[in-house]
């Protein structure tokens, strides 16, 4: 029986070849994406899922009630954690953990390393088990550190007798010995913390000098809880303590005309779930747990999966209308239901068991290719795992039970007679033309996505951030030499170079650098008797010359006065906060009046932060005891490539042993929308693949119906009718569907992409022409698709379409 | 003189050799003739009243119809030419099923460009003279195989050709029903219109005044 089953199923699988090719090609193609988008999101989804303790550890956070309003901070003051640890109940630990740049010295070796700076008691909230070496406590004296497994093959080229050795770190301007105490397994690539070194945390250089601070945030806490305790509970209980040790701002948000929040409180601590950390969003001021970025990439992979099965199910049951006369005559043989059913549904499986294979395989293929295209570090890996392989299997299965089912039980349904007199009632093909429409709709939507997406891209590539972007270098300083002495030399080296405009320096780099980091650095003062914040950046001479920032009132640093470490150059919008109808008029005292500040000049505002964010109070300072981080070179226009290798090769003379990494401003600005652009690539791909899914099903269906109105295209034409009448009639029927899918698309479009465009304070406004273009390219791919076919029929010879028998 | 066949050949090619499905045709059919076309099945009835309808080719031969070269013109001319002279009816009617009877005899006037006033003037008229102006609004599902030939005949007749090509028009009906279209061929012949019939019925032949016997696509 059932060989006999596959045997016709086969043959009728044959026999529609273009059908079976169309289903198995739109499967295939559309299982082997949605496998690898399923793959990226799980990966997405798993991080930081890894630690054993995920479920009590927390990080903690503040939240300020401000005269701005609410806003939350994650960096905390070094005296915290043991506070915590020793005056708040419920608290098993609480350890403080900054992540920082460490450079290595081991024998006449530099190498900068990504560290962690941590306490002790970090290993026993977070998995990160050592392989060799101290498993029980890796930093149990200050002079241990933990090196991982890349760690250990950067400095010592294997993992081999590394435990025990030492090496010199430079902390702060001075170096220190330190022992190696255990080599830890990597950091799997879906963790939210990645290190090649964890260094104790009384040893970072900032510590000692803000061991009892509570003014100075600069650190991230985390604690663990007791059993039984809640982080409501954890709120609740913090609540005196926060009272009593922020006492003084506290005081400062009252007098500022700051509203307390719900509970009467200016501060308080909340916790947020570590596992949730990837996914946390600040930027409203409290803390916002947002999971859009995989559920969108599960969304896209479930809606291509759809597209497909609506293919399958639309030329099935079009399919099924050949064959009714066989339904018919297998019924008058005895043939029951159930029969029928499986032999219709075997079929399907048959297709949907080719497709799942060639998929898996294609998916295979598509792998690496995948990977490096959307930026994920995901394998296989996060899929292959039992309950996940099962519910594939599952989910693969009830996918071919529906798409194939359903046009199976509407055939085994028929009456004999009904079949044999080969008229199939469907109710005027209203599943058909909905599911066309939804495939529509759902392209529509992609298609707009794609171009506000890429719209947007554009825009905060090509806007004015206030600043030049084209010409300057901007080079992270990563070596050993004092930083200032770096940029003066290289001032010297590239003096003769007719093509370097301009050299500078700074405390903090533009988008994001090759170095992969990103600082903000804020301070508050009270002025005039009120509090007021700012960030801060530290610059050398001729900081504005370099980057041509625009000056709008007086003048920016300058070596003819020799006071001018007591200047400030602010922005515009720091302008707007102070409030002064002359900024030059403004002096600021600082460090409790010992020091006063006056400000020489305004620039105009440019984005010094993300193009995301607002552009904020900044305030330029230059003080020869702060260090610079960054070093900026302005070059001419011309010769652009020889200039950089100018710039690298000087670098090279000052500073042999640490690595260039400067970059251009333009890649830096780049750099920091990559996250866009990963998702501007799987929507496109997305929409491309979603289009021409759905083209694929509407060439078939187009290609069914314009079989089923044979006799009436035969009739038109011979009482006059055009080739071109006949084919617009035909083609209208489908443009109709797409019409009506755009009226369901536009609205939900304009919804969801203007709710994703409020994340951005710079952003491209939302033309009605978006949409419209998205329209009229639905439209033109479904004439394209549905037109080849109707113009065919419509110029065929209506002697053959009007014979009778 | 309406139309001239003169040596017409067609044949399909199958295996190597030809088959042929007409061979060395010739016929002259004057302005207001009534012919019957009769023969056994397969031989060839329907493919000659097509070739006249040129809805198909020939392989050899001339056609002429009225000052027309049709062997000599080019598809689209071809087509130009049957919309405006002449009309179809059909064994099977060949109406369109989502049509009511009125918006079928209303299609091929739309596809010739006649203004809509016009198009209803005309409509009422073939309605009116049919005697079935109560039934403009039914779709033909609703009516009978008869009335749904005369809906069918009215449609060929309604832009006035000159010669109506009938495929066995009465070959769905009843006696009595195919009696009363052949009556109606016959007072429509009358009135000046020359029609071309295939035709099983020796009785229907009857009503023509000429009849072709075919075998084997050979007049004999």
């Amino acid at each position: 029986m059932l060989k006999n089953y596959i045997k016709i199923a086969w043959r009728n699988l044959i026999k529609n070849k273009v059908f079976t090719l169309a289903n198995i090609i739109g499967l295939t193609s559309a299982l082997a994406v949605a496998l690898l988008l399923v793959m990226t999101a799980l990966f997405e989804l798993s991080y930081d899922q890894f630690h054993e303790n995920k479920d009590s550890v927390y990080q903690v956070y503040l939240s300020n009630q401000t005269p701005r309003g609410l806003e939350s901070g994650t960096s905390h003051p070094a005296p915290l954690a043991p506070a915590l640890k020793t005056d708040v109940p419920g608290i098993k630990h609480a350890v403080r953990a900054l992540s920082d740049d460490a450079l290595v010295t081991y024998n006449d070796k530099e190498i900068n390393l990504d560290a962690e700076y941590v306490d002790p008691e970090y290993f026993d909230l977070f998995t990160f088990p050592a392989i060799i070496g101290n498993a029980e406590n890796p930093l149990s004296n200050k002079n241990s550190v933990a090196i991982s497994e890349d760690g250990a093959q950067k400095v010592f080229g294997s993992i081999e007798n590394v435990v025990g050795k030492s090496i010199a770190l430079k902390l702060g301007k001075e170096e220190q010995l330190f022992t190696i105490s255990a080599i830890l397994e990597n950091p799997p690539s879906n963790s939210s913390t990645d290190f090649d070194i964890v260094i104790p945390f009384k040893n970072h250089p900032e510590y000692a000098s803000n061991i009892d601070r509570w003014d100075s945030q600069f650190h991230s806490v985390y604690v663990q809880l007791e059993e039984g305790v809640t982080p409501e509970q954890f709120e609740k209980n913090t609540q005196e303590f926060t009272t009593l040790h922020y006492q003084g701002s506290i005081e400062n948000a009252k007098r500022d005309g700051a509203v307390a929040n719900a509970d009467g409180l200016y501060k308080q601590f909340h916790l947020l779930p570590i596992a949730d950390r990837r996914f946390t969003s600040f930027a409203s001021g409290a803390a916002e747990v947002k999971r859009t970025f995989p559920y969108m990439i599960l969304g896209i992979a479930f809606v291509i999966i759809f597209i497909v099965c609506a293919n399958f199910i639309n030329m099935n049951i079009a399919l099924s209308e050949k064959r009714l006369k066989e339904i018919g005559m297998r019924k008058t043989l005895g043939a029951v239901k159930r029969q029928l059913f499986f032999q219709f549904w075997m079929e399907s499986l048959l297709v949907f068991t080719v497709s799942t294979i060639l998929g898996l395989v294609l998916g295979n293929l598509l792998l690496d290719p995948f990977k490096s295209l959307f930026n994920t570090r995901a394998t296989l890996e996060h899929v292959a795992q039992p309950n996940i392989i099962i519910l594939f299997g599952l989910s693969i299965f009830c996918i071919t039970l529906i798409a194939g089912g359903y046009p199976a039980l509407l055939m085994s349904r028929l009456g004999t007679l009904h079949a044999l007199k080969g008229k199939l009632d469907l109710g005027k093909n209203r599943l058909r033309n909905s599911l066309i429409v939804l495939q529509f709709a759902i392209a529509i939507l992609l298609i707009s996505g794609t171009l506000v997406l890429h719209g947007q891209i554009e825009f905060m590539r090509n806007k004015d951030l206030g600043y030049n972007k084209e010409q300057v270098i901007s080079i992270p300083l990563n070596g050993k030499k004092d930083s200032y002495r770096v940029v003066e030399l290289l001032r010297e080296e590239l003096k003769g170079n007719a093509n370097v405009l301009n050299v500078s320096g700074a405390d903090n780099n533009l988008g994001l650098g090759r170095d992969g980091s990103t600082m903000s650095s804020m301070m508050g003062f009270d002025y005039k008797g009120r509090g007021v914040v700012t960030n801060a950046l530290t610059v050398d001479y001729d900081y504005a010359e370099t980057l041509d920032l625009e000056v709008v009132a007086g003048r920016t640093f300058s070596r003819e006065f020799a006071a001018d470490s007591l200047s400030l150059v602010i922005n515009e919008t720091m302008a707007k906060q102070l409030g002064e109808e002359d900024p030059l008029s403004i002096r600021i005292p600082m460090d409790d009046g010992a020091t006063t500040y006056s400000v020489i000049g305004v620039v105009k505002d440019f984005n010094f932060q993300d193009i995301s964010k607002q552009v904020k109070p900044l305030t330029l300072f230059m003080n020869n005891g702060w260090d610079l981080y960054y070093a900026y070179v302005k070059i001419a226009p011309q010769n652009i490539t020889s200039s950089f290798e100018a710039v690298e090769k000087a670098w090279g003379n000052i500073e042999p042993q640490a690595e260039f990494l400067g970059s251009f401003l333009d890649d830096n600005v780049d750099r920091t929308f990559r996250r866009e652009k990963t998702m501007a690539t799987i929507v496109t791909s997305g929409s491309i693949l979603g289009i021409l899914l759905s083209c694929i099903g509407l060439f078939a269906i187009s290609m069914l119906v314009v079989a089923q109105r044979t006799k009436e295209i035969g009739v038109r034409k011979v009482i006059g009718a055009s080739v071109s009448s006949v084919a617009l009639l035909l083609t209208k029927d489908f443009l109709k569907l797409v019409g009506i899918a755009f009226v369901i698309a536009t609205p939900m479009a304009w919804y969801f992409l203007n709710e994703w465009l409020q994340n951005y304070a710079f952003h491209v406004a939302l033309s009605p022409l978006f949409f419209v273009g998205a329209g009229l390219l639905a439209t033109l791919i479904a004439f394209i698709t549905v037109g080849t076919r109707t113009v065919k029929a419509a110029s065929a010879n209506p002697v053959k379409s009007l014979r009778t028998e | 003189m309406l139309l001239q066949l003169n040596n017409i050949f067609k044949w399909v090619q199958s295996g190597g050799q030809r088959i042929f499905l007409l061979k060395d045709i010739n016929l002259e059919v004057k302005e207001g003739e009534f012919i019957s076309i009769m023969g056994p099945s397969g031989s060839g009835k329907s493919t000659l009243l097509n070739v006249i309808g040129m809805l198909d080719t020939f392989d050899e031969g001339e056609y002429h119809f009225l000052e027309d070269s049709v062997h000599n013109l080019k598809e689209k001319h071809r087509s130009n030419l049957y919309k405006e002279y002449i009309g179809f009816v059909f064994q099977s009617y060949h109406l369109l099923d989502d049509l009511t009877v009125q918006e079928n005899l209303e299609m091929p006037l739309i596809y010739k460009k006649f203004k809509g006033s016009e198009r209803k003037a005309m409509v009422a008229d073939m309605l009116d003279r049919f005697n079935i102006v109560g039934k403009k609004d039914l779709f033909p599902a609703q009516l009978s195989g008869g009335q749904q030939q005369l809906v069918g005949i009215a449609r060929a007749l309604i832009s006035n050709p000159k010669l109506i090509l009938a495929d066995e028009p009465t070959g769905n009906l009843n006696s009595k029903q195919g009696e009363e279209i052949m009556d109606l061929f016959k007072q429509l012949n009358d009135e000046g219109v020359t029609i071309i019939q295939v035709t099983h019925s020796e009785k229907n032949a009857e009503y023509g005044s000429r009849i072709i016997n075919l075998l084997d696509g050979r007049m004999i």
